[in-house]
């Protein structure tokens, strides 16, 4: 949830920024993937080579690359925020932020009567 | 900012893993899991089946042998079922019991364990490693740690090369490997398979699950209170405490964790499961494992750690069974036996008529009209086939092929065929049905449509 606190007037909340990163950058991407791709292959030739029992012009050809691309590549920034949006926290050296790992100890040193000698 | 400045970083330093080794019901759930998934994968591509290597993705030819049968790119349907079967059982199974994937199943679970057995062979249990990896570098140091890395290379090396082996067919693959003539792109996917085991088994380990993998963090999105989960029974162990086995927990105002910290120790991802459901648990129930143990030294009750579910530990009813987990089976056993009975049930016959573009049609002597066609005919069989071509609809057609339809296994073929018709068939568009039937296996037959063009006289 977007803490309403920390939000500046006037600014994008992270949430808007990273919706709008998402769609700009996988929009670059599959221009970039669109205009690489077609430079090197003849939609018309891949109504030959097609297993699908339809045939397309070049122009949805064009148009369903950019949409396939666009979608792959939007798929991909936007799981990339969630995951580093929703990764652990960052530890602070002065016990902010995250918890301190689990502290272990050996296992018989509060129970002198625990053996372990078959488990090590 | 003097910290900073004197190299101490501000973030607190995580601490490496080294689990303990842990034995019991889980931990051999998974040496069965690890040895049925890996047996599979190194050993599927050595098998033949039909005098076809038993899983092979031929990309260069398009053709995918999985055990005996042929799939072909139109059979891509199968592709898109399989993928929603596997998305639908990622539901299914994570709604019923949490993680089982992540624990038992998932290769970076399975291959990490094989390099763990590795590394525990060489430099041996938990405090050695610890011992080793904090001692100066001597003989016995460099001895062991380049043991390690040999065994864990040649490992990975042996899995590249049988990834490499799914695609290429091993037994050419393995002969090319002796003779030192493998391909550049065979080298380099061998390479950069085995590169990428060895990192991810070796070295990246719990990372991978912790900061990589998008499972653990949609895993809330699939649980609900009836999910079997790996829990933590907070009741019956708080407050936790070490005692003497003679003590009585009770009179002490004890609960029955005895604090020894072993689930953490065992843990791959090194969380404490005493703090509750956390997203780094990949479910490996290695913390059942080991406490259960020490409830059987301590001669309490097993089950201190256990799975369960969220309702059953605040003694609310829920049952295991519930209609999302009813909804979910039903949907997979459909999707399943559907794809099963489609896969089994497929025609191994692709036939398509092309007209000839050139000419609409042809007058002959004799009042005969002639329309050209390509057949473009594949015969997607393991078995050489002969075809009869009928045309269903119409006893005036006469066809002439320009060879007989006897193709090859898995052959493709394009055969001119010329069809004629009697003027007295029709005028205009004359629609065909024209069958395709293997005289040997009547139950190979498809029928597809034509259109044959006849000359329009007008004033007749």
């Amino acid at each position: 949830m977007a803490d309403k606190s920390r939000e500046i007037p006037g600014r994008w909340s992270q949430r808007k920024r990273d919706i709008g990163t998402s769609l700009w950058v996988a929009f670059l991407a599959a221009c970039v993937g669109t205009f690489v791709i077609f430079a090197v292959l003849d939609p018309e030739a891949l109504n030959e080579a097609w297993v699908l029992p339809w045939e397309m012009s070049s122009r949805l050809a064009y148009s369903l690359g950019f949409l396939f691309l666009y979608c792959v590549s939007l798929v991909a920034s936007a799981l990339t925020t969630f995951m580093i949006r929703t990764g652990p926290k960052r530890g602070h050296a002065r016990g902010k932020g995250k918890q301190a790992p689990p502290t272990v100890q050996a296992p018989e040193a509060e129970n002198p009567d625990l053996d372990l000698g078959d488990w090590r | 900012m003097t910290e900073q400045a004197s190299g101490e970083s501000l973030y607190r330093k995580e601490p490496k893993i080294y689990p303990r080794q842990v034995t019991g019901r889980f931990a051999r759930l998974r040496v069965v899991a690890v040895w049925v998934l890996l047996g599979l994968f190194y050993l599927l591509p050595w098998i033949r089946i039909a005098g076809k290597q038993s899983v092979l993705f031929d990309l260069p030819a398009r053709k995918f042998y999985i055990l005996g049968m042929t799939f072909w790119p139109q059979d891509f349907v199968y592709l898109a079922l399989l993928l929603i079967t596997a998305g639908l059982s990622l539901f299914f199974f994570t709604a019923l019991a949490g993680r089982l994937w992540c624990g038992f199943a998932c290769p970076q679970t399975v291959w990490t364990e094989v390099f763990i057995w590795i590394e525990r062979w060489v430099e041996g249990e938990r405090q050695k490693r610890m011992k080793l990896d904090a001692a100066p570098w001597n003989a016995e140091k460099i001895l062991r740690k380049s043991t390690k890395q040999f065994l864990w290379i040649v490992f990975a090396a042996w899995t590249g090369f049988t990834f490499v082996g799914f695609f290429t067919p091993i037994r050419e693959l393995g002969a090319n490997v002796l003779s030192l003539s493998m391909g550049p792109w065979e080298t380099f996917w061998t390479i950069f398979y085995a590169f990428a085991t060895y990192g991810n088994a070796g070295y990246l380990r719990e990372q991978v699950c912790k900061y990589m993998c998008p499972y653990a963090r949609f895993q809330s999105a699939m649980f609900d209170k009836d999910t079997l989960i790996i829990s933590y029974d907070s009741e019956r162990g708080e407050p936790r405490g070490g005692r003497r086995k003679s003590l009585d927990p009770q009179e002490a105002g004890l609960g029955d964790c005895i604090n020894c910290t072993l689930c953490v120790q065992v843990c791959p991802t090194g969380i404490d499961i005493r703090d509750g459901l956390q997203y780094e648990c990949i479910a490996c129930a290695a913390c059942i494992d080991v406490c259960d143990q020490v409830m059987d030294k301590m001669e309490y009750p097993r089950g201190l750690v256990r799975y369960t579910t969220e309702h059953s530990l605040k003694h609310k009813t829920g049952h295991v069974i519930r209609p999302r987990i009813i909804v979910y089976g039903l949907l997979l056993l459909v999707i399943i036996s559907g794809t099963l009975w489609g896969m089994t049930h497929r025609v191994p016959l692709r036939a398509d008529l092309i007209r000839d573009r050139n000419a609409l049609y042809r007058e002959l002597p004799g009042d005969v009209v002639e329309n050209v066609y390509t057949l473009k005919i594949t015969n997607m069989d393991n078995a050489p086939h002969r075809y009869d071509m009928l045309v269903l609809n119409n006893d005036s057609v006469d066809i002439d092929l320009s060879r007989p339809l006897e193709l090859g296994p898995e052959e493709v073929a394009g055969i001119s065929v010329r069809l004629r018709l009697p003027k007295s068939a029709g005028q205009g568009v004359q629609h065909l049905d024209i069958q395709l039937q293997a005289s040997d296996d009547p139950s190979i037959r498809k029928v597809i449509k034509a259109k044959a063009m006849m000359p329009i006289e007008f004033g007749k």
